[in-house]
């Protein structure tokens, strides 16, 4: 379902008639500077979105402002924090994209959106629980440990996002390619245009050399 | 143009060659994600410091608090971010040395960082201190930063290739002034923005072929150019409203986040060109 999904927002959608014509997704990731301007944006992005979210995190595990109250960190700062999601998510929206086959069917993508949903929810959980009763440890130089884990899970989340996003720009587990079989598995590559190939079962074909 | 270290210091090139089978740089090849992964939370940690106390000194975001007080709190996140990238940098950078040796992307990337530090520590940090007094020193570091950064737009703007690259810098710069900017002055600067993007659009997809690329090119640079003064009259505009000192440690506030987006973007480029 998801896959055909895909199948068409990479080839059929915006393709005009002709041989030559090219769908709107194929179009823009050959395009010469646009996708390179919006990759280049997803990363820097990342200085305004994560660099302040990681400051507030900080403020909260105590371990700096610890003279300025939580809440006017979190007022001054998160605002900043809101402008630079919105830019990471455009432009990952616009890169996914460009090639939704490629990421759907990687293992590391995969794993970026699941922890990705995670610090979203932490984030929810974070203002709706959390900060229920801000007041009472708003001056804390440390505050609570239930606040402290909420900054922690959301530190971690967004740092385990930024690897996962790094590591999917390498082809050590391209579907297609002898690899392993919960690789296969975890990135669907049986349904893929590369197919499944198991490692072991390669290397233990007669004749083989590792 | 297409300068690069291997253009103006040929003699280095066996050197460069043999960078790759020196300690640490052979063992951090078969680790090279992991070490650039490094590299770019040492990034986010430097923007996000940079960003928060920078915009302090031009007056947006953690106005709460004096800029001697963020300082305070942020040095050493700064001095980790700038080691971080340094350090990471000199790793994946010998593992990676003889294309990066005849990049121009590198190039301005590295002119950027001497620029961002001797800004960041010279200038920024000396004036968020002393809750945004510009001293004599901080006067001196501004010049030599800014000048030296100049430079380093200059080789980014005339890069073969790489020069796409520069739009980040303006957008950046563009989104410091969204922050700054107030009530109608912020969506007259939108719409202009807007407009002139959309100029962009229509010229080059509707009144000339969009895959005509020789003619497409100057088009692209003039309208680059154009955003490029537009955006700088704008920021001029809105420090130009401010008492001179608070005007000299806004500009350095400018100066300092906008130079690491160029370190950063040139850094991206490398890759791209």
């Amino acid at each position: 379902m998801i896959r055909e999904f895909l199948v068409w927002l990479q080839r059929d959608l915006g393709k005009g008639a002709g041989d030559s014509a090219q769908s709107w997704s194929e179009a823009l990731l050959g395009s010469l500077n646009f996708w390179s301007l919006l990759e280049g944006t997803h990363l820097l992005s990342l200085m305004l979105f994560a660099g302040t979210i990681f400051i507030v995190d900080l403020r909260l595990l105590g371990i700096t402002f610890q003279r300025t109250p939580v809440s006017v960190v979190c007022d001054r700062i998160l605002p900043l924090t809101v402008a630079g999601f919105l830019l990471v998510v455009l432009t990952g929206l616009a890169l996914f994209y460009a090639k939704p086959l490629f990421y759907y069917h990687n293992v590391w993508f995969r794993v970026k959106l699941i922890f990705l949903a995670a610090a979203i929810l932490n984030v929810f959980f974070f203002h709706s629980r959390v900060r229920r009763n801000g007041e009472a440890w708003d001056i804390d130089t440390k505050p609570p440990r239930k606040v402290r884990a909420a900054a922690a899970a959301s530190l971690a989340s967004w740092l385990v996002v930024i690897v996962m996003g790094r590591f999917l720009a390498y082809d050590w587990f391209e579907c297609g390619k002898p690899i392993p079989y919960w690789a296969n598995v975890a990135q669907d590559c049986r349904a893929s245009e590369g197919g499944a190939i198991d490692l072991v079962a390669i290397n233990s074909l007669p004749g083989h050399q590792p | 143009m297409r300068i690069s270290f291997e253009t103006l210091l040929p003699s280095l090139k066996p050197w460069v060659e043999g960078l790759v089978d020196v300690w640490p740089a052979y063992a951090i090849k078969s680790q090279f994600a992991s070490w650039e992964v490094l590299h770019i939370l040492s990034l986010v940690l430097l923007g996000g410091t940079s960003i928060i106390l920078n915009l302090r000194l031009i007056g947006v975001g953690m106005t709460a608090e004096p800029p001697s007080e963020i300082y305070r709190n942020l040095r050493r996140w700064q001095d980790f971010g700038v080691i971080g990238i340094v350090v990471t940098g000199l790793l994946i950078g010998m593992a990676n040395a003889e294309r990066l040796y005849g990049s121009t992307a590198f190039l301005v990337k590295i002119i950027a960082l001497v620029a961002g530090i001797v800004l960041t520590y010279g200038a920024s940090r000396s004036v968020a201190r002393a809750d945004g007094l510009v001293s004599r020193a901080a006067r001196l570091a501004l010049a030599v930063g800014l000048t030296i950064w100049v430079l380093g737009l200059a080789i980014f703007a005339t890069g073969v290739l790489i020069n796409p690259g520069l739009l980040h810098v303006v957008m950046a710069a563009g989104l410091i002034i969204a922050l700054l900017a107030r009530g109608r002055f912020r969506w007259v600067y939108f719409g202009v923005t807007l407009l002139l993007l959309l100029v962009q659009l229509g010229v080059t997809h509707f009144l000339v072929n969009p895959f005509d690329v020789a003619k497409l090119d100057p088009i692209n640079k003039a309208f680059g150019w154009a955003l490029a003064a537009w955006t700088l009259a704008v920021a001029a505009f809105q420090l130009r409203a401010s008492a001179k000192e608070q005007w000299l440690a806004k500009v350095v506030g400018f100066v300092s986040i906008l130079v690491w987006v160029t370190a950063a973007a040139a850094g991206r480029w490398i890759a791209f060109a």
